[in-house]
C-alpha cells in the first residue's frame, strides 16, 4: 500500500519542486476557463491547456523534456561536432504520446501545414483590389524588430530575442516555427512559453488594440468612410499565390516553407478544380494539426521549464511587441491618410498585425464607434492578410540572421 | 537580398550570442524592416501592374462588346427591322399564373438575375406557379410540431 502511494502522482506533488506542477495545473485550469467560458481562441487554448495539464501530472510520462535537450554528437559521416543533435531514435523507442506528437513541432511540420489550411480559407481579393494594403501589413511587423531591441537590452541570447520578437507578428504558427528552430537547451525559455504568450495575446487583440488605435488617431480620421473596392477577376486571384510564392521565396528563402504552403492552400481554393483537397485543407487537416500542435505545445510547459523569471520577461516583451506592431500600423495608416488626402482610414492599419480575422474585426468595430454605417471590414482584411505574408517574411529574415 | 543577408558578417548571429552590441541590434532591426518593406513593395508593384493589365483587358472587352451591340443596332435600324423583336423572340416572356402579384414576380426575377450575375451564367425565368400544398393539415401540424425548436 505504501509503495503504491509512493508511486502515485500525489507523491510527485510532494517531491522536490512538486508545488510548481500544482501551480501549472492551476494555470491550465485558468486557460480552460478562458477558452470554454470566455471563448478566448478556444480551438487553440483548450488543446494547449489540456496538454499543459497532462504534462504536469507527475509520473504520467507523456512528455520527456530531457529527450529534447540538444546533445553533442560527432556523426561518423562528417566527423564534425554537431551541438544541436536530437536523438530521434530514442524518442521513437521510448517517447510518450506527446513526445511523438511534438516531433511535428520540433521538425517544423505543423506550422506550414496550418498555413496551408489558412491559405485555403483566405480570400486575398481585398488585398489584390488595393495592393497598397501591403504597406500596412509591412509596417505592423515593426513590432517584431523593435521588440528585438528590448529583448537584446535585457541581455537575452540572440535566439531568445528572435523568438520573443516574433510574438509581435501576432501569428501563432509563425512564432512556433521560428522559436522551435532557434531555441536550444541553453535558452531559458521554450517553445511552449512563446506559443502560450503568442496565443494569449492573439486572444486579447480586442482588448489590447482599441485603446492604442484611439490614442493615435483623431475623431476626424476615424470617421473616414472608404469607397467600395473594385471587383477582382478570377485570373488575378489565380496568379496572386504563384506570384507571391516566387517573389518571396526568391527574396527570403527561409520564409519559403510558410509562404509557400500558405499560397499553395490559396491556389487550391482559387483554382476551383481541387475542391475536395481545398476542403480537406480547410477543415479536417487543419483540425487534426491544431489538435496535435496545441496539445504537444501545451506539453512543453513543464513547471520546471516555465516558472522562471524569463517567463515574466516574455509576457512583458510580448505585450510590448504587440502594442508597437499595432501602433506602427496605425501610424503608417495616418501617413497614408495624409498622402491620399483623407481617403484612407488609419484604423485599417492596426489590422496589419496578422491575427486573422480578429484584427480586421477590431478595425471595423472601432470605426463603427464613430460612424455606425462605416464598413471597414473588407478594407481591413487587405492589411490583415498582408500581415500574414509580412510576418512570414519577417520570420524568414530572423531565421537568416540568427543561425542555430 | 538574401545574399546581402548572408554575406554581411555582422549580421550572422549565433543563437547563443548574448549581450549583443548596439551596432548589431541596429543592423538587425534596420535590415529586418527594410527587407520586409522591399519584399512587400515588390509585391505591390507586381500586383498593381497585373491588376492594371487585367483591368484594361476587361475594359477593352467591354468596349468591344458595346461597339458590337451598337453596330448590330445600327444595322437593324438600317434594315428597318424592329430591334426589339429579336430580343422578344429570343427571350420568351415567362408564364405567370394568375393571382401572383407583380411584386412577387419582380422579386423572383431579381433573385434569379443576381444568381446569374454572381455565377456568370445566363439564367432565364420561364414560368411562375404557386406550389400545390400536398400536405394534409395533420401532416403540416406534425412538421410544425417537430421543427418548432429550430
Amino acid at each position: 500500500m505504501a509503495d503504491l502511494a509512493a508511486e502515485s502522482g500525489f507523491a510527485g506533488f510532494l517531491a522536490d519542486g512538486g508545488w510548481k506542477n500544482i501551480i501549472m495545473i492551476l494555470i491550465s485550469f485558468l486557460f480552460m476557463y478562458l477558452a470554454i467560458a470566455r471563448g478566448f481562441e478556444p480551438l487553440l487554448l483548450l488543446p494547449i491547456s489540456f496538454g499543459m495539464l497532462l504534462t504536469n501530472l507527475p509520473f504520467a510520462e507523456m512528455y520527456h523534456p530531457e529527450y529534447w535537450e540538444y546533445l553533442e554528437n560527432i556523426p561518423e559521416r562528417t566527423g564534425e561536432l554537431n551541438s544541436h543533435y536530437i536523438d530521434y531514435g530514442r524518442i521513437l523507442q521510448h517517447g510518450g504520446l506527446l513526445d511523438i506528437l511534438y516531433m511535428g513541432v520540433k521538425l517544423q511540420i505543423y506550422p506550414p501545414l496550418i498555413f496551408l489550411g489558412i491559405g485555403a480559407m483566405t480570400d486575398f481579393g481585398p488585398l489584390i483590389a488595393n495592393p497598397k494594403s501591403f504597406l500596412l501589413g509591412a509596417a505592423a511587423q515593426g513590432g517584431i524588430f523593435f521588440t528585438f531591441i528590448g529583448a537584446a537590452l535585457l541581455n537575452m541570447s540572440a535566439a531568445e530575442c528572435g523568438s520573443i520578437a516574433i510574438i509581435g507578428g501576432a501569428d501563432g504558427p509563425t512564432a512556433i516555427y521560428v522559436s522551435s528552430k532557434l531555441l536550444s537547451k541553453t535558452d531559458s525559455i521554450g517553445v511552449g512559453t512563446i506559443a502560450l504568450a503568442a496565443y494569449t495575446y492573439m486572444a486579447l487583440v480586442p482588448i489590447i488594440q482599441p485603446p492604442i488605435m484611439r490614442l493615435l488617431t483623431t475623431r476626424k480620421e476615424r470617421s473616414v468612410v472608404m469607397g467600395q473596392l473594385r471587383s477582382v477577376s478570377k485570373i488575378e486571384k489565380l496568379i496572386f499565390p504563384i506570384l507571391v510564392t516566387v517573389i518571396i521565396s526568391l527574396m527570403v528563402p527561409s520564409a519559403a516553407p510558410l509562404v509557400g504552403m500558405l499560397m499553395f492552400g490559396n491556389l487550391l481554393k482559387e483554382s476551383g478544380c481541387c475542391d475536395r483537397i481545398a476542403k480537406t485543407a480547410q477543415n479536417e487537416l487543419m483540425n487534426i494539426i491544431t489538435i496535435f500542435l496545441g496539445v504537444s505545445v501545451g506539453a512543453t510547459t513543464r513547471a520546471d521549464k516555465i516558472l522562471t523569471l524569463s517567463f515574466g520577461k516574455v509576457i512583458l516583451l510580448g505585450v510590448i511587441a504587440f502594442s508597437i506592431g499595432t501602433a506602427c500600423g496605425v501610424l503608417l495608416g495616418k501617413l497614408m491618410y495624409v498622402i491620399s488626402k483623407g481617403k484612407i482610414n488609419p484604423l485599417i492599419g492596426s489590422a496589419g498585425v496578422s491575427a486573422v480575422p480578429m484584427a480586421a474585426r477590431v478595425s471595423q468595430k472601432v470605426g463603427q464607434e464613430e460612424v455606425p454605417t462605416n464598413y471597414l471590414l473588407m478594407h481591413a482584411m487587405g492589411p490583415n492578410v498582408a500581415g500574414v505574408i509580412g510576418s512570414a517574411v519577417a520570420a524568414g529574415v530572423l531565421l537568416s540572421i540568427v543561425q542555430v | 537580398m538574401n545574399e546581402l543577408l548572408n554575406t554581411a558578417p555582422e549580421l550572422m548571429l549565433k543563437g547563443t550570442d548574448k549581450g549583443l552590441s548596439g551596432g548589431t541590434i541596429t543592423s538587425v532591426v534596420v535590415t529586418g524592416i527594410v527587407v520586409v518593406f522591399i519584399g512587400l513593395i515588390l509585391l505591390i508593384l507586381f500586383v498593381s501592374i497585373y491588376g492594371k493589365i487585367f483591368d484594361s483587358i476587361n475594359k477593352s472587352k467591354a468596349a468591344k462588346a458595346k461597339a458590337e451591340a451598337e453596330a448590330k443596332l445600327r444595322e437593324a435600324a438600317k434594315g428597318e427591322v424592329k430591334p426589339m423583336a429579336s430580343v422578344v423572340k429570343s427571350e420568351k416572356a415567362p408564364e405567370i399564373e394568375d393571382g401572383i402579384e407583380e411584386e412577387v414576380v419582380a422579386v423572383i426575377a431579381a433573385a434569379i438575375a443576381a444568381m446569374g450575375a454572381s455565377s456568370g451564367k445566363k439564367l432565364a425565368l420561364r414560368s411562375i406557379k404557386t406550389a400545390k400544398s400536398s400536405r394534409s393539415a395533420w401532416a403540416a401540424a406534425g412538421i410544425a410540431d417537430n421543427t418548432r425548436p429550430f
